[in-house]
């Protein structure tokens, strides 16, 4: 239960809401930017704002790619990105120039279809209608339609494949959470989600 | 579907909260006195999204209204836009590094392009809320006012919107001059001024009074969002309130449980209750 929860400082993003929502839910939350501090962590939550490729620069340049992989992949501690943070933990993503990510979830990130999505507003903004799927984790005692905060123009395109936890319509399909093993994605910001968010980093942080 | 928003909105002038009627400011408290008279964590519960402008005159303190704007943050679950005054990225970075999640600028829009552009790069265009205050003309057009509306633009805003780049914020913040702190609700013909192709989300302030007024503004398709400044007009359970007569009333506003349920659902470890 007193497992130290450690957020990943790469410089970009909003580590103080997050710290703010996990301290609020009881537990005990550090911010690190050392890569040593953060391939021994028990859990990690990888936040962001901003561009795959400039985030994807600075893990790089500071060596945190090989420490969350060390901790996620070799340790198997658990993860939960969130935002540009479930993004950069996908095989690849356009913005910004390809880019290769983290390679934890196997699949690709895009930005939405501007022709599929005739007048729907990009940057998706707001809160919206997620659909979780039975035996999630993270959406336990959480109804199977309920409502997270999103801003992004880029998402994780949905497919086939073992962990697409939920799903969110916004002019196309994209995955809204993602859940294999230990690795665990938000696209939406459950610390400005509301009850509902809180409710979900919970059953992260409880898991 | 994406839900529409209910945005509150928070005038701070050199440590107080201020309520504004046409740009005139009346003192109404600090930090302390809006968390003990108004129990704002409370409230926060209740909206989909909060704005914190520092509108004090002459040199503004920066660091001071950051530290406020950390002490809002904490236990407030919602995005946070924050501004006034933002003249370079240091100034955007504190404001970020101290709870905000988007920045709201008004006078660069006009004055200083470029950092329009840097903040985008920086920080994404999703980042930057674009804050326009427009007040209404003798002919029926609409004039630009900035420094906190102490100038009009040459021309009116219509031509002057059109001139602008499509893709330099990430949403449109409309507030009327005119209707500002007046409680006679929204004035629609705000939104008849930006290009009818425009493709970000618009956020409609200026006005608001009671629920209904919300209600009229959510109702137009091509806004987004609505806010309010106004302290008294939902003091108490008045957001409260007006939240569950607009969703029975069939508005499209997202939904979550109360913070006492997750209070029940987390007492296996020690959350704060506030």
């Amino acid at each position: 239960m007193s497992k130290l929860i450690t957020i990943v400082d790469y410089g970009m993003g909003n580590l103080w809401s997050v710290r703010s929502a996990v301290r609020y839910l009881g537990y005990n939350a550090v911010v690190s930017s050392k890569p040593s501090e953060i391939a021994n962590a028990d859990a990690l939550i990888l936040p962001g704002v901003g561009s795959f490729r400039t985030a994807m620069l600075a893990l790089k340049n500071s060596r945190l790619d090989e420490a969350i992989l060390e901790a996620v992949s070799n340790r198997e501690r658990k993860i939960i990105g969130i935002c540009l943070g479930m993004q950069l933990l996908a095989m690849h993503s356009t913005e910004g120039g390809e880019t290769k990510g983290l390679g934890l979830i196997p699949t690709e990130v895009e930005r939405f279809d501007i022709d599929v999505m005739s007048r729907v507003k990009v940057p998706h903004i707001g809160f919206n209608e997620v659909r979780s799927q039975d035996q999630s984790v993270l959406f336990k005692n959480i109804a199977p339609s309920s409502d997270f905060y999103f801003v992004h123009s880029y998402c994780l395109r949905a497919g086939e494949f073992h962990g697409c936890h939920a799903i969110c319509h916004y002019g196309q399909d994209f995955i809204a959470a993602y859940e294999h093993e230990n690795i665990f994605a938000t696209q939406f910001h459950p610390e400005k989600s509301q009850t509902n968010g809180l409710k979900l980093l919970n059953n992260f942080l409880d898991y | 579907m994406l839900k529409k928003r209910i945005i509150f909105t928070l005038l701070y002038d050199n440590g107080q909260f201020v309520l504004s009627r046409n740009f005139r400011l009346q003192k109404v408290g600090n930090l302390e006195w809006l968390q003990k008279n108004y129990n704002f964590a409370h409230i926060s519960f209740f909206i989909d999204e909060l704005v914190v402008l520092d509108i004090s005159g002459g040199v503004r303190n920066q660091s001071a209204f950051c530290e406020t704007l950390e002490a809002l943050a904490e236990g407030c679950f919602v995005p946070i836009a924050a501004g006034g005054g933002v003249r370079s990225v240091d100034q955007a970075r504190s404001l970020l590094r101290s709870g905000a999640d988007k920045i709201v600028v008004n006078t660069p829009i006009f004055s200083q392009p470029a950092l329009l552009k840097e903040l985008a790069q920086e920080f994404g265009q999703q980042c930057i809320v674009g804050s326009l205050d427009l007040k209404r003309t003798q002919d029926g057009d609409y004039e630009i006012l900035i420094e906190s509306g102490a100038y009009a633009l040459d021309g009116v805003a219509k031509d002057e919107l059109q001139k602008l780049s499509d893709a330099i914020v990430g949403e449109w913040y409309l507030n009327s001059v005119d209707r500002d702190g007046t409680g006679q609700g929204y004035d629609l013909e705000l939104i008849d001024q930006l290009p009818t192709d425009c493709l970000v989300p618009i956020i409609l302030a200026g006005g608001a009074g009671n629920a209904s007024h919300i209600a009229t503004g959510l109702a137009d398709p091509r806004v987004d969002a609505v806010a309010t400044a106004h302290l008294f007009n939902f003091i108490g359970d008045g957001l409260k309130q007006a939240r569950s007569s607009l969703l029975l009333a069939g508005v499209e506003l997202a939904k979550w449980p109360a913070v006492d349920a997750l209070v029940d659902d987390c007492s296996s470890n020690q959350l704060v209750t506030k």
